[in-house]
């Protein structure tokens, strides 16, 4: 019983490094042998097969069912809200593999000896397909909420082997022991938080605190020997900053990092909210949760959302909420560990260009996977 | 800013990158054509998105096909496709009695497509059964593994096992789990 056991485990290993790629030349040889040879081998390979296929179909299924419903609810829906500019990843994963997985579906129905015949290379096409969605995981943005018109969401290739998160954004330090801040709303629910950046490389974060009504989340990152002896640049203004100073901001609305700069429109934000200002910074999915910063490179506040009715009007929260959200937590540890600076800002006088060399290393793509 | 009007064309490029912009131009184009034909068979606004829906997926899965290549206008096949399944629900409640739309209306036969969108619902039907009977962490496990491509040491990590062989062990049993739920249910 126990051999049966380990061999139809072996089997399984076995056909999912075939699936994806990872045989040897001769062991791909012996493996297609095989298949011709041991109708019961063939047998679970085909059920192997048709078992994932339908996990796939059923995994893009329900994000072209999400989308669908999405776009009706904003087309068909006549109401202005806030769009949160986080990014939903709507991962085009099987692509050709599913005509083919008809096929030898109809194959598996006809039966064995026609897999057997014309198996070798109906299966060699089907684990072509996989092995290349493998390699290319082409991860198409779909902006979350995002009804904005003209915004071409780019298919873009993911970090190395980084599985495509589901929700991407930006999120920037606090402080150089890893406490980062970043926007409640794309955090919300998620299984796992992951940053990156050219500096850190990609690290795994936990939750530390959050504030769901000004929308907030405050993370830690578990690996931050990459920036604890990097001067750190921020310091976070307490009182309200003026209408018409210039403010920008640097975020991840792609993988690369990008620059955004207006001035400071409105001291309140969508609805007259007072915790919020409006800024002339168009602001793209993926900006959530990044540094509003002045021209002094102090931190005025987080950039949260964007009106749908306006082009290029973004909201983002004040930076003194932060440290209210900080100053709630009852741990008095983090609470100390996250003082904020509010000393004299160490980017003021430097040329823009300059002050962002600075800042890079502490601003974050924030990688965002949900169950 | 985005265009205003695709062709037919343009629109079945767009659908086979999955592009967003595209897929939402798509979506506003033709919906009132199929909630008029919904509307005025005995359904409601509800009833009529979500045979749109249905019908865009059927349009969407259609043109990922290899070889795929549209014989008619895109507003003829989505209305067939439309025409088509909304019958089916009628039928399926015993409600088909009397159409009001005339039955010249221009309509291609999208019976294929249908057969297949069909046969591949009742799958997806039994793989959604089947996950929910297999629960957590094992339908999340495996499709992190299958689908979203996670290693067995982001896999081991991400659910806490000691290590990516004991993580490997566990996916094993978790496909055997589903597998027998997915072939052995009816």
């Amino acid at each position: 019983m126990n051999r049966i056991k380990e061999r139809d485990m072996r089997n399984a290993e076995l056909f999912d490094k075939y699936l994806f790629g990872e045989l040897s030349v001769e062991q791909k040889i012996e493996f297609e042998t095989q298949l011709k040879n041991d109708i019961s081998f063939a047998d679970a390979y085909q059920k192997h097969i048709k078992l994932i296929q339908t996990i796939h179909a059923h995994e893009q299924r329900s994000d072209l069912k999400k989308i669908l419903s999405k776009i009706h609810r904003q087309e068909f829906a006549n109401e202005t809200k806030i769009i949160p500019l986080k990014e939903e990843t709507f991962i085009k994963k099987h692509g050709r593999t599913f005509a083919v997985a008809a096929s030898v579906a109809v194959v598996a129905v006809i039966g064995t000896i026609m897999v057997l015949s014309a198996g070798g290379y109906l299966l060699k096409q089907q684990s072509n397909a996989i092995t290349d969605l493998k390699r290319d995981v082409t991860g198409l943005k779909y902006s979350q909420d995002a009804i904005i018109e003209g915004l071409k969401v780019a298919a873009r290739k993911p970090h190395k082997n980084y599985a495509p998160a589901n929700i991407e954004g930006t999120g920037f330090a606090l402080n150089n022991k890893g406490y980062f801040i970043t926007s409640y709303h794309m955090v919300k629910n998620a299984d796992s938080v992951f940053v990156t950046n050219n500096t850190i490389g990609r690290s795994v974060a936990k939750l530390v605190t959050s504030n769901p009504s000004l929308d907030i989340a405050i993370y830690k990152i578990e690996d931050n020997s990459a920036l604890k002896d990097l001067l750190f640049p921020f310091s976070f203004k307490d009182n309200t900053s003026d209408i018409g100073d210039k403010v920008f901001t640097l975020g991840y609305p792609r993988r690369d990092i990008v620059y955004g700069e207006g001035a400071l429109s409105s001291s309140t934000g969508f609805n007259n909210d007072t915790t919020m200002y409006q800024i002339s910074i168009p602001v793209n999915p993926g900006n959530s949760g990044g540094p509003l910063m002045d021209e002094h490179g102090n931190i005025i506040g987080v950039i949260r959302g964007k009106q749908t009715s306006a082009e290029a009007t973004g909201f983002a929260i004040k930076s003194n909420f932060i440290k209210q959200t900080i100053d709630s937590l009852k741990d008095e540890t983090i609470k100390d560990e996250l003082t904020l600076s509010s000393k004299k800002s160490k980017l003021k006088g430097l040329k823009r260009s300059e002050q962002i060399k600075k800042i890079q290393p502490f601003v974050f793509n924030v990688m965002v996977y949900k169950k | 800013m985005s265009k205003v009007t695709y062709t037919d064309l343009e629109f079945i490029e767009g659908l086979k990158q999955s592009d967003d912009v595209v897929l939402r131009a798509l979506y506003k184009k033709y919906y009132n054509l199929v909630l008029k034909y919904v509307v005025n068979n005995s359904g409601d606004n509800q009833a009529a998105a979500d045979v749109y829906q249905d019908t865009i997926i059927v349009l969407y899965e259609t043109v990922q096909k290899p070889h795929f290549q549209l014989n008619c206008q895109l507003q003829t096949f989505i209305y067939s496709v439309a025409k088509r399944l909304w019958l089916k629900q009628l039928r399926n409640k015993g409600q088909l009695t009397r159409l009001n739309s005339e039955e010249e209306d221009e309509v291609v036969d999208v019976s294929e497509e249908l057969t297949e969108h069909l046969q591949k619902e009742a799958d997806i039907k039994k793989m959604n059964d089947s996950l929910e009977n297999l629960g957590e962490p094992c339908s999340t496990l495996l499709k992190d593994f299958y689908v979203h491509k996670l290693s067995m040491e982001e896999i081991s990590e991400k659910f806490g096992y000691t290590n990516a062989d004991n993580a490997k062990t566990q996916k094993y049993k978790c496909l055997q789990r589903l597998k027998r739920y997915f072939f052995e249910s009816n």
